[in-house]
C-alpha cells in the first residue's frame, strides 16, 4: 500500500511553502532594519532560527522514515543531520565573528 | 451508548477525588498567595514587567496545553495516531516576524492591548471593530475551555448526587458553572501575578504528569518496541493524510492551524502577549517563545496526544479493554483510569482539569485586559470622568477589573451553549479559527510589516473581508471549493478548516486591493471635501455600504447581487474612511512597523539608546527619600562605568535570587552618581514596588 500522499505529499508541502514564509519572515525582518545580525545578540539569534527550522525538519522526517519501517536510517539520519547543522552553524558563528 | 459510541461515567474511586480536592485547595491557596503582589492593573495585568523566560516558559506550557486541550488531542490520537501532534509542530515558519517584528513592538510601544494598538496605528475606528472581533473571539474561546473542561469531568461523575435528600442530576452545564466559580475566584482576586505563578506549578504538574501516563501506558503495552509494533503504520505517520478524510486532513490544518492559528497565537492572542509582556525584555521574551516552541511544544505534543496513542495501541492488542468505538472525547479519562492506579488517576485528572482552568483563567484575565484598555478608559475619557489622583484612579480601575473578570467568567459561560451544538471539541476549536482569526491575522500581519497599510486598508479589510467570509460560509460548494486541494465538501461541515484559506485569500485580497487604490480613495475624498454637497454624498455612500453589508450578512437576493453588494463595499468603504478622517503616515506608523524598531526603542527610553555591552553588579540598597514620580535610583560612579551606564540610561533592579524569578524586581533609570561602590540609593516607593527583601542584594542590569 502506498502511503505518499501520507507521508512525504504533507511533508514536502509542510516544509515547501513552510521554508517559503520562513526565508520572507527572514527577509522582511531584515530588511527593515528590525533584525540586525551585525549585533552579536541577534546573530545568535540567526543560528537559533536557523536551526529550529533544520530541528523540525529533521523530526518530521525521522519520524516518517521511522513510520514507514526504517527506523535505523531515522535515527542515524537524525543525529547526523542536527550534528552537521550544529557544528555548520558553530563554524559560520565564528568565521562571522572573527570577521567583524 | 450515544451514537453507537462506549460512553462512561462515574469513573474514579473516593482516593482519586480526595486527590483532586486536596489538589485544587492547593492551587487556589497558591493563586491567592501571590495575589498579595497585585498593587496595581500593571501588576493585575502583566505582572510589572518583570520575570525572567523561564517562568514565562512554563507559564505559557500551561496556556498553551490548556487550550488545545487533553480532551480533543487524545481524542484525534486515538482516532488518527501520531498525526495528532501537528497542531504543535508547526509555529516555527511565522516564528522570525514574532520574534524581531511582532514581540519587539508590543513591548516598546507600551500598548495594553491588541486593539489599542490598532488605534495608534491607524485610527479610533479600527481600534474599535478590532475589540469587537477581539471580544467576540476571547468569550467563544472562554466558552470553548469550559465545555472542554466539562466534558472532561463528566465521565468521572456519577449520573446523579444525592444531598440532603435532594436528587441532583449531573449536567455539563451544572458541572462548568461550578468550575467557573472556582476558576473566577483565584483570577479575579488574583490577577496576572497570581496566574503567572499557578501556571508555573500547574505547567510542571502538566508536563510530568502527561509524560508520567505515557510511561505507564508504555509499561501497559510491554514496552516502546511492543507500542510502536501494535500501532498500525497510518497511526505512526506524523501527518495526516494530505486531503482526506475532511474532518482531519493536513493541507486543512496547515491553513488553518499553521497559518492562521500561529498568527491567532503569536500575534492575537492577548493572553500570550501579556505573558510577553510580562517578561523582563524583548530578549527574555525571545528565550521564552524559542523554549516554548521549540522543546516544550513536542513535549506537549506526546503529554496530549500520549493517551490517544496508548488507547489505540491497547485497543489493538485487548479490545474487551479498551474498545475500538469508545467515544473519542473519553479517550483520556478511559486511558488513564485503566493504566493508573487509584489516587495517580486522581492527580493525572486533576492535572488535566487544572491545565484547562489555566487557559481559562489566562483568558479571563485577557479579555479583562481589553475591556479595560478598550472600553471602560475610552468610556471614562469620553465621558471625562476623573474624580481623583492617579493611584485612586487605578484603584478604582483594579476594582473595575476584578467586576469585569467576573462578568466575563459569565459571558463565557452563556458561550457554551452555541458551542455545545458543534459535534466535537475539535471542530468548534477549528470552527473559531478558521472563521474569527483571519481578518484580525491579516490586518495586524500588514500593519506591522507594511507601512503603507492604511486605515481604510484595515477597515474595509475588516468589513468587505468579513462579508466575504459570510459568503464563503453560505456558499462554500461554489467559493471555498477553488481551494480545497482536492478535499471532498462533507455538507453538514463544510471545509471546517481549509475554509481557513478561502478567508485568508479573501482578507488580503481586500487589504492589498485597498492599499493599490488609495491615491485614487485621497482624490475622491479630496474631491468630497471641496464640493458643497460633498459632506451628503459621504453620508450617502456610508448608507450604501452599510446596505450592503446588511445584503450579504442577511442574505437578501442571489448569490449574483450578494457579491456585487460586496464589491460596493470594497469601493465605498475606504472612500468613507478617508473622507472622515486624515491620516498622517510618519505619527502612525513611526515606532509601530518592523521598519522602525529603532525609534520605537528610542521612544521607549525617551532618548538615545545605548547599545554597548557592560557587566552586571550586585549591589545592597539602601532608602532615600524622594517623591512618588520619582524614576531615578544612583549608583555609584564606579558600578555605573562597569555596567556602562550613562544617567538617563534604563536599569533593571532585581533580587538576587534567581529562582524568584523576578518576582522582586524594578525598572529604574540611571540617576547622578554617588561615591558609594557596591551601593544603590533607592526611594521607599522603589523599594515597595519592586518588593525588596531588607538585607537582600541586589542585581542590576544596565537596559538600554
Amino acid at each position: 500500500m502506498s502511503y505518499f500522499s501520507h507521508s512525504w505529499l504533507p511533508y514536502i508541502y509542510q516544509y515547501g511553502l513552510g521554508a517559503l514564509v520562513f526565508a520572507i519572515g527572514l527577509w522582511i525582518t531584515l530588511r527593515s532594519g528590525s533584525f540586525t545580525p551585525s549585533l552579536p545578540r541577534h546573530r545568535k539569534w540567526l543560528v537559533v532560527l536557523l536551526l529550529g527550522f533544520v530541528w523540525y525538519l529533521v523530526l518530521h522526517g525521522a519520524l516518517t522514515l521511522a513510520a514507514l519501517g526504517h527506523e535505523r536510517t531515522a535515527l542515524i539520519g537524525a543525529v547526523a543531520v542536527m550534528a552537521v547543522s550544529a557544528v555548520l552553524s558553530l563554524v559560520w558563528t565564528r568565521r562571522v565573528r572573527g570577521g567583524a | 451508548m450515544e451514537q453507537g459510541l462506549t460512553t462512561f461515567h462515574g469513573i474514579g474511586t473516593t482516593t482519586d477525588w480526595v486527590v483532586m480536592v486536596v489538589y485544587f485547595i492547593a492551587i487556589m491557596l497558591f493563586g491567592s498567595y501571590f495575589g498579595r503582589y497585585t498593587k496595581s492593573t500593571s501588576d493585575f495585568f502583566f505582572g510589572g514587567r518583570r520575570f525572567a523566560w523561564w517562568l514565562i516558559t512554563m507559564s505559557i506550557v500551561a496556556t498553551g496545553v490548556g487550550s488545545h486541550s487533553f480532551v480533543k488531542y487524545s481524542a484525534k490520537g486515538f482516532e488518527h495516531g501520531l498525526s495528532s501532534s501537528i497542531n504543535y509542530l508547526n509555529d516555527w515558519f511565522l516564528f522570525p516576524f514574532f520574534m524581531f517584528g511582532w514581540l519587539p513592538i508590543i513591548v516598546y510601544s507600551k500598548v495594553r492591548s491588541i486593539p489599542e494598538y490598532f488605534e495608534r496605528r491607524f485610527s479610533p475606528t479600527a481600534r474599535f471593530l478590532a475589540t469587537v472581533l477581539l471580544l467576540l473571539y476571547m468569550i467563544g474561546y472562554i466558552g470553548i475551555g469550559l465545555l472542554t473542561l466539562g466534558k472532561a469531568m463528566v465521565p468521572m461523575l456519577p449520573k446523579a448526587f444525592s444531598l440532603f435528600g435532594y436528587h441532583l442530576p449531573v449536567t455539563l452545564m451544572g458541572v462548568i458553572i461550578v468550575i467557573a466559580v472556582i476558576t473566577g475566584i483565584y483570577i479575579t482576586f488574583g490577577g496576572q501575578t497570581a496566574v503567572i505563578f499557578t501556571d508555573l506549578l500547574q505547567g510542571a504538574i502538566l508536563l510530568f504528569a502527561g509524560l508520567f501516563l505515557f510511561g505507564l501506558g508504555l509499561a501497559y503495552v510491554g514496552g516502546i518496541e511492543a507500542f510502536w509494533d501494535l500501532l498500525p503504520t497510518a497511526w505512526k505517520l506524523p501527518l495526516p493524510d494530505f486531503n482526506k478524510p475532511p474532518d482531519f486532513n493536513f493541507v486543512g490544518h496547515f491553513w488553518q492551524d499553521g497559518m492562521a492559528g500561529t498568527i491567532g497565537f503569536l500575534f492575537l492572542n492577548q493572553g500570550l502577549i501579556m505573558r510577553f509582556m510580562a517578561c523582563r525584555s524583548v530578549d527574555e521574551g525571545r528565550k521564552a517563545a524559542t523554549f516554548n516552541i521549540l522543546l516544550t511544544m513536542p513535549l506537549s505534543a506526546i503529554v496530549v496526544g500520549g493517551a490517544g496513542w496508548i488507547g489505540k495501541a491497547i485497543s489493538v492488542a485487548q479490545p474487551d479493554v479498551i474498545a475500538p468505538n469508545t467515544a473519542p472525547d473519553q479517550v483520556f479519562v478511559v486511558v488513564a483510569n485503566v493504566i493508573a492506579s487509584p489516587g495517580v488517576f486522581g492527580f493525572v485528572m486533576a492535572a488535566l482539569v487544572a491545565a484547562l482552568m489555566s487557559t481559562v483563567d489566562t483568558l479571563i484575565n485577557a479579555t479583562a485586559a481589553i475591556f479595560i484598555n478598550d472600553v471602560y478608559r475610552p468610556i471614562k475619557q469620553l465621558l471625562k470622568v476623573h474624580l481623583g489622583t492617579a493611584r485612586q484612579e487605578d484603584r478604582k480601575e483594579l476594582f473595575a477589573a476584578r467586576v469585569a473578570s467576573v462578568g466575563i467568567t459569565v459571558l463565557g459561560v452563556l458561550a457554551v451553549l452555541p458551542l455545545d451544538n458543534f459535534p466535537t471539541v475539535y471542530e468548534a476549536h477549528g470552527f473559531f479559527h478558521s472563521t474569527l482569526t483571519p481578518p484580525l491575522a491579516v490586518a495586524v500581519f500588514l500593519g506591522v510589516f507594511w507601512r503603507r497599510f492604511t486605515p481604510a486598508a484595515v477597515i474595509t479589510t475588516f468589513v468587505a473581508g468579513v462579508a466575504l467570509m459570510i459568503l464563503g460560509a453560505r456558499y462554500p460548494g461554489l467559493l471555498i471549493a477553488p481551494f480545497d486541494h482536492g478535499i471532498v465538501m462533507d455538507p453538514d461541515h463544510p471545509y471546517s478548516y481549509i475554509r481557513a484559506l478561502y478567508n485568508l485569500v479573501v482578507c488580503s485580497g481586500v487589504a492589498v486591493l485597498a492599499v493599490w487604490t488609495t491615491s485614487w480613495q485621497r482624490r475622491l475624498a479630496g474631491r468630497l471635501r471641496a464640493a458643497a454637497s460633498g459632506h451628503r454624498t459621504a453620508v450617502g455612500l456610508g448608507v450604501v455600504a452599510l446596505l450592503s453589508f446588511v445584503v450579504v450578512a442577511a442574505a437578501l437576493g442571489p448569490l449574483a447581487f450578494q457579491l456585487l453588494m460586496s464589491v460596493v463595499l470594497i469601493a465605498a468603504v475606504p472612500v468613507v474612511v478617508t473622507y472622515q478622517g486624515r491620516y498622517d503616515e510618519e505619527e502612525h506608523t513611526l515606532g509601530l512597523t518592523s521598519w522602525s524598531i529603532g525609534e520605537a526603542k528610542r521612544r521607549f527610553k525617551g532618548g538615545e539608546v545605548n547599545e554597548l555591552g557592560g557587566e552586571k553588579v550586585v549591589v545592597r540598597w539602601e532608602l532615600v527619600d524622594g517623591d512618588e514620580a520619582q524614576e531615578t535610583v544612583s549608583f555609584s560612579a564606579e558600578d555605573m562605568e562597569t555596567m556602562e551606564a550613562d544617567v538617563g540610561d534604563l536599569v533593571y533592579l532585581c533580587d538576587r535570587r534567581r529562582w524568584l524569578g523576578g518576582l522582586k524586581s524594578i525598572h529604574a533609570v540611571y540617576g547622578a552618581p554617588h561615591d558609594e561602590p557596591g551601593v544603590v540609593h533607592i526611594t521607599r516607593i522603589q523599594a515597595e514596588a519592586g518588593l525588596f527583601s531588607k538585607g537582600r542584594a541586589l542585581v542590576a542590569e544596565k537596559e538600554m
